[in-house]
C-alpha cells in the first residue's frame, strides 16, 4: 500500500473507532482525534520529504479496480502540487482539533464530522479517478452544514443553507461536465492520467471548461458567486472555519487546476481573459467590503475572497502562460499559504470570542492590554494577509502581481492598489480593536489570555508561516517542476 | 435445474399465502402471522438465491421467463417485503380487526409483483399486475380512522383501476398490430411494424399502468394523498416493493421495442416528473406526503435512465431501484416508528428525534442523505450511474435539469433534517423501538452505505440483468 492510502486510513479509522466510542468519552473521543491529527502530520511530513520534487511526476501511485465495466478505480498518487496541500489539510486538522479542545457540546458528533471532512478533503487531493474526485469532493462538501448548524452562531439557519445550496448548485455543473469528460473521451475510464494524455476537441473544451470552472469556483470563492463563503465563515464555529477557509475553499481552486486545467487546457486558454477579469474584480472587491466590516469574521471572511482571488488569477494567468512558472507557482504557494493564515486568524478569533462571546471590532477598544498574547498572534496573522515580507504570503502574492503585470498590465496596477486596501482593512482592525483605549469591560479577561496547551496550535501555525516566509524554496522547489510540466500543455 | 423449480420462490409464497389464509380463518394471534409472513419471505428470498443465474421457462413456452433479469428484480421485491413485514410487527394506524389479513395481502402484492417482472406474454402481464394491485386497494383503506384514509384510498383504487384499464386498452392495439400476445413474436415482427401509428399509441397506453405504479407524471395524483394518509405499513410498501416491480417491468418494455420512439416520450416524462415532484415537495408540511413528491421526483430520475433505452441505462435504473428500495425504507422506518400513535407524521414532529432516539435520527439521516445524493450513499454513485447513461447518448442538457433538480430537492430534504438533528423536541419522551426494529435500522443504514462505497458487485449483477433484456 502506497503511503497516501496511509494517509487516507488514518482519518478513516480515526472514523471507525468515533462512532464505536459512547457518547460521554469525552476525553477519549479528543485524545483520539489529536493522536490521528498528529499521525497525519506525521505521515504528510514524511510524503512532503519523501516526494522527489526533481521529477515533478506523478508519484506514490496505488490503483485498484472499483467498478468494472464502467471504468472507476480507486487511483491515488500526488505530484507537487497535492504534496503541500495534504500537508496544509493535516496541519490544518491537527490545530483544528486543538483548537476546539473544549467544546462541550455534543462531542462526539462534532469531531464525526469534522473526521468525516477530514477524509474527503484528504481524497480530493490524492484522487486521480474522476469519480473518486468527485466522490471525496462531496464528502467534505458535506458536513459543513450539519457543523454550522448545530454548533455555529449568530445567522446560522441562513448560512447553512445558504452555503450547501451555493455548493451543490456548483456541483450540479459538474456532474454533466464531468461525466461529459469521460464520454467525449470515449476511453471508459474515469482515469485522470489517461484521460490528461487524450486530446479532446477544442470545441468541446470551450464548451465544457466553464462548467468545470464554475462548479470548483463556487468553492473556491470566485466573485460573483462568493456570497456563501463570508456568512459561512461567520457562523461557522472556529474549527470548521479554519477548515472551510484553510482547506475547503482549496478544493475547488485544486479542481480548477487538476481537472479543467489539466484535461481541457485549450478551454482554460479560451476562458482565461474572463475569469481573470472575474478574479481581479475579486481581489479589489473582496478587500474594499472588508473596509466596512463591524464583526472580525465578516474582516477575514472577505479577506479570504479577496486572497482566494489572487489564487483564481494565478491560475488563469498561468494558462495564458506569459510570464513564465511564476503564476501557477504564486497560486499553488498562496493556496498553502492562505489555508495556514486563516487558520491562524480563525483559531484565534475563535478564542477571543469563546472569552469575550462578542466579534463586533468596536467592543474591543484596546485589547492589546488586555490580551496581548492572543492579539499578537491575531497581528502576525493580519501583517502575513497584508503581504509582509518576511511572512508566507508574501512571496506568492509578489509572484501572481509579477505575473500580472507581464501578462495584463492594467489588472496589475489594479491589484496592487488592492494590496493597499488589504493593508487599510487589516490595520483598521488593529487600531479599533486592540490598540485603542482599553475597554473596561474586557479586563476581566487578562486572567484568561491565552497558555501553555492552547498557545501549541497557535504557535505551531506562526511558526509554518514564518519557515515559508524566511524560505521560500522549501515550497517552490517542491512544486515547480509540477508548474513547469503543467504549463507544457498550454 | 427442473424448470418447474425455477418457480420455487413464487411458490415459497403461494404456500405461505395459504398458510396466513387459515391463519385469519381460525383467528391465531397476530404475532404467529406475522412470523409467519416473516418466514415466507426469507424463504422466498433463499429461493431467489437459490435459482440465481438460471434461465428458463416453468410453464409453456414463451409466457413467463425466469432469468437473470427477472431473478435481480425479485431479489429486491423479496428484499423489500421481507424489510417492510420486519417493520409491521405492531401496525398500529391500521384497523385492529384486519390485522390478521395485512400480511396476507402484502404477501400476495408481492407475488403479483414478482409475477410481473417474470411475464413475457401481454395476458400473463396482465393478470400480475392485478394479482398485484388488489390486495394494495385493500390494504390502503385499512386505516383504523376511516375517514383519514378514505379520500385517498378512493383515489388510489380509481386511477388504478382507470390507468389499468387505459393499459389493457393499449395491449388489444399491440394484439392488433402483432396479432400476438407474445413479447418474443412482436420482437420478431417489430423490424417490419416500426412505422405503424398504431403500436406507437398501444405502447404509450400500455405505459400508463406501470407508470402509475411508479408513480411518476401523469399518472402521480394518487402518491402524495395517498402516502399522506394511508397506514405507515402499507405506504412503506408502495413506496418500495412497488416501485420496483414497475421499474423492473419499464425496462422490460422499453427493452423489447428498442426504438420505437418511445424513449422520447419518457424524457418529457422524465423531466415532467422531477421538475413537479421536487418544487411540489418544496412547500410541504407534512413529511409522508413530502415523501410522496420526493418520490415523483425520483421516478423521474430513474426514467432519465430508461429513456435512453441502452445497456448502461437499464443497468443504471435497475441499480438505482435497489438503492432506491433501502434508502426509502430507511426513511419510512423512521415514519413508522415516530408515527406510531399518530396519523400522520408532520416535519415538526420529527423535531428533537436526535434526543428522543439517536438511532432514528441516524437512520433518517442517512436515509436523506441518500435520496439527496450525497455520499458515501448509494444515493450518490447511483445518480452518477444514471446521468452517466444520460451522458451517453449526448443528453447533456437533460442531465444538467436533472442535476439542477437535486440542488431543488437538496433544500426541503435538509428542512426535514434540520428538523431531526437542530431542534429541541416538544415532548422529549423517547421513542421506544423493539430490538427487531433495531436490527433492521441498522441493516438498512449499513446497506445504504456499502452499496454506495463497494457498488462494484451491485453493479455486475444490475448490468448482468440489463444484458438479460436483450
Amino acid at each position: 500500500m502506497s503511503i497516501l492510502s496511509y494517509i487516507l486510513l488514518v482519518p478513516i479509522i480515526t472514523l471507525g473507532i468515533l462512532l464505536l466510542l459512547p457518547a460521554n468519552a469525552v476525553r477519549a473521543i479528543r485524545w483520539l482525534c489529536a493522536l490521528s491529527g498528529l499521525a497525519a502530520c506525521a505521515l504528510s511530513l514524511e510524503l512532503f520529504f519523501l516526494y522527489d520534487s526533481a521529477a515533478g511526476t506523478v508519484q506514490f501511485e496505488e490503483i485498484i479496480p472499483w467498478v468494472q465495466g464502467v471504468g472507476i478505480n480507486y487511483h491515488v498518487g500526488v505530484d507537487g502540487f497535492s504534496t503541500v496541500l495534504i500537508l496544509l489539510n493535516s496541519l490544518v486538522y491537527f490545530t483544528g482539533v486543538l483548537t476546539m479542545w473544549d467544546l462541550e457540546k455534543r462531542v462526539k458528533e462534532y469531531f464525526v464530522f469534522m473526521v468525516l471532512l477530514v477524509i474527503g478533503v484528504y481524497g480530493v487531493f490524492m484522487s486521480l479517478d474522476l469519480f473518486f474526485f468527485f466522490f471525496f469532493y462531496e464528502i467534505a462538501v458535506v458536513p459543513m452544514y450539519p457543523l454550522i448548524l448545530i454548533w455555529g452562531s449568530g445567522n446560522k439557519d441562513y448560512a447553512a443553507m445558504k452555503l450547501m445550496v451555493f455548493l451543490l448548485a456548483g456541483s450540479a455543473l459538474l456532474f454533466p461536465g464531468l461525466l461529459a469528460i469521460y464520454h467525449e473521451a470515449g476511453l471508459h475510464s474515469f482515469d485522470m492520467v489517461a484521460l490528461a494524455a487524450h486530446s479532446f476537441d477544442p470545441e468541446f473544451q470551450v464548451f465544457c471548461y466553464p462548467f468545470i470552472y464554475l462548479g470548483f469556483g463556487v468553492l473556491a470563492g470566485m466573485f460573483p458567486f462568493h456570497s456563501w463563503s463570508p456568512t459561512g465563515h461567520v457562523a461557522a464555529p472556529a474549527a470548521v472555519s479554519m477548515l472551510h477557509a484553510g482547506v475547503l475553499m482549496k478544493l475547488g481552486a485544486f479542481g480548477v487546476l487538476a481537472v479543467g486545467m489539466r484535461l481541457l487546457p485549450e478551454g482554460a486558454v479560451f476562458w482565461a481573459p474572463t475569469f481573470s477579469v472575474l478574479a481581479a474584480i475579486g481581489i479589489i472587491y473582496g478587500a474594499f467590503v472588508a473596509m466596512r466590516q463591524s464583526d472580525f469574521k465578516f474582516v477575514i471572511g472577505f479577506s479570504s475572497v479577496s486572497h482566494m482571488g489572487v489564487v483564481l488569477l494565478g491560475l488563469n494567468l498561468a494558462a495564458l502562460n506569459k510570464a513564465g512558472a511564476d503564476a501557477l507557482n504564486g497560486a499553488v504557494f498562496q493556496m498553502f499559504a492562505h489555508g495556514i493564515m486563516t487558520a491562524l486568524f480563525f483559531s484565534t478569533v475563535g478564542f477571543i470570542y469563546d472569552r469575550a462571546h462578542s466579534k463586533t471590532l468596536a467592543d474591543f477598544g484596546g485589547l492589546g492590554s488586555q490580551m496581548p498574547r492572543a492579539v499578537s498572534i491575531f497581528i502576525i496573522a493580519g501583517l502575513c494577509g497584508a503581504g509582509l515580507p518576511g511572512l508566507a504570503s508574501f512571496w506568492p502574492e509578489l509572484l501572481v502581481f509579477l505575473a500580472a503585470l507581464n501578462t495584463y498590465p492594467i489588472i496589475g496596477v489594479a491589484i496592487i492598489g488592492g494590496l493597499v486596501l488589504t493593508a487599510i482593512y487589516i490595520l483598521r482592525v488593529f487600531a479599533l480593536a486592540f490598540y485603542g483605549p482599553p475597554n473596561p469591560r474586557w479586563d476581566g479577561l487578562r486572567e484568561q489570555d491565552m497558555r501553555g496547551f492552547q498557545l501549541l496550535p497557535r504557535v505551531l501555525l506562526v511558526a509554518v508561516l514564518f519557515f515559508f516566509g524566511f524560505y521560500p524554496n522549501a515550497m517552490l522547489n517542491t512544486i515547480n517542476q509540477t508548474t513547469v510540466a503543467l504549463l507544457g500543455r498550454f | 435445474m427442473s424448470d418447474a423449480l425455477l418457480f420455487a420462490p413464487e411458490i415459497a409464497l403461494i404456500a405461505t399465502g395459504l398458510l396466513l389464509f387459515f391463519c385469519s380463518v381460525f383467528e391465531t394471534s397476530y404475532r404467529t402471522a406475522w412470523l409467519l409472513a416473516l418466514l415466507g419471505g426469507a424463504l422466498s428470498l433463499a429461493a431467489v438465491f437459490w435459482t440465481f443465474g438460471s434461465t428458463g421457462e416453468p410453464f409453456a413456452p414463451g409466457i413467463y421467463r425466469v432469468d437473470f433479469f427477472s431473478q435481480f428484480a425479485k431479489m429486491a421485491l423479496a428484499l423489500g417485503y421481507l424489510l417492510v413485514v420486519a417493520i409491521s410487527y405492531s401496525p398500529q394506524t391500521l384497523n385492529k380487526s384486519a390485522w390478521l389479513e395485512f400480511p396476507m395481502l402484502l404477501l400476495f402484492a408481492t407475488l403479483g409483483t414478482m409475477m410481473m417482472v417474470s411475464a413475457t406474454e401481454l395476458l400473463t402481464l396482465y393478470i400480475a399486475m392485478e394479482l398485484a394491485a388488489y390486495p394494495l386497494y385493500i390494504a390502503v383503506a385499512l386505516h383504523r380512522n376511516p375517514e383519514s384514509s378514505g379520500e385517498s384510498s378512493t383515489k388510489y383504487m380509481l386511477q388504478g383501476m382507470i390507468t389499468s384499464a387505459i393499459s389493457l386498452y393499449g395491449m388489444s392495439f399491440l394484439y392488433g398490430v402483432f396479432g400476438s400476445t407474445y413479447f418474443s413474436e412482436f420482437a420478431r415482427q417489430l423490424p417490419a411494424a416500426a412505422g405503424q401509428p398504431l403500436l406507437w399509441v398501444g405502447l404509450v397506453l400500455l405505459l400508463a399502468g406501470f407508470l402509475f405504479k411508479l408513480g411518476s407524471f401523469p399518472f402521480h395524483f394518487w402518491a402524495p394523498d395517498t402516502y399522506q394518509t394511508a397506514p405507515h405499513e402499507v405506504v412503506t410498501y408502495l413506496a418500495t416493493v412497488s416501485k420496483v416491480a414497475a421499474i423492473a417491468l419499464l425496462c422490460r418494455l422499453v427493452a423489447l421495442m428498442g426504438d420505437a420512439q418511445m424513449p422520447e416520450v419518457l424524457m418529457w416524462m422524465s423531466i415532467a416528473a422531477m421538475t413537479l415532484g421536487n418544487f411540489a415537495a418544496l412547500v410541504q408540511k407534512d413529511f409522508k406526503r413530502l415523501l410522496g413528491y420526493s418520490a415523483v421526483a425520483h421516478a423521474g430520475y430513474i426514467l432519465l435512465g430508461i429513456q435512453t433505452g441502452a445497456i448502461l441505462g437499464f443497468s443504471s435504473a435497475l441499480f438505482y431501484a435497489l438503492g432506491y428500495l433501502i434508502m426509502s425504507f430507511a426513511c419510512f422506518l423512521v415514519v413508522c416508528e415516530v408515527g406510531r400513535n399518530s396519523d400522520s407524521v408532520s416535519v415538526d414532529s420529527l423535531k428533537g428525534l436526535h434526543q428522543r432516539s439517536p438511532l432514528l435520527a441516524a437512520t433518517l439521516m442517512v436515509g436523506l442523505f441518500g435520496l439527496i445524493g450525497l455520499p458515501p450513499t448509494v444515493g450518490f454513485i447511483g445518480k452518477w450511474f444514471l446521468f452517466s447513461a444520460a451522458l451517453e447518448q449526448g443528453q447533456f442538457g437533460l442531465v444538467l435539469v436533472a442535476a439542477i433538480n437535486s440542488v431543488v430537492a437538496l433544500y426541503y430534504y435538509l428542512l426535514v433534517l434540520r428538523a431531526a438533528y437542530l431542534e429541541d423536541a416538544a415532548d422529549a419522551t423517547a421513542v421506544e423501538i423493539g430490538p427487531f426494529v433495531r436490527l433492521t435500522a441498522l441493516a438498512s443504514m449499513a446497506i445504504v452505505v456499502v452499496l454506495g462505497i463497494f457498488p462494484g458487485p451491485f453493479w455486475a449483477m444490475a448490468e448482468r440483468a440489463a444484458r438479460a433484456l436483450r
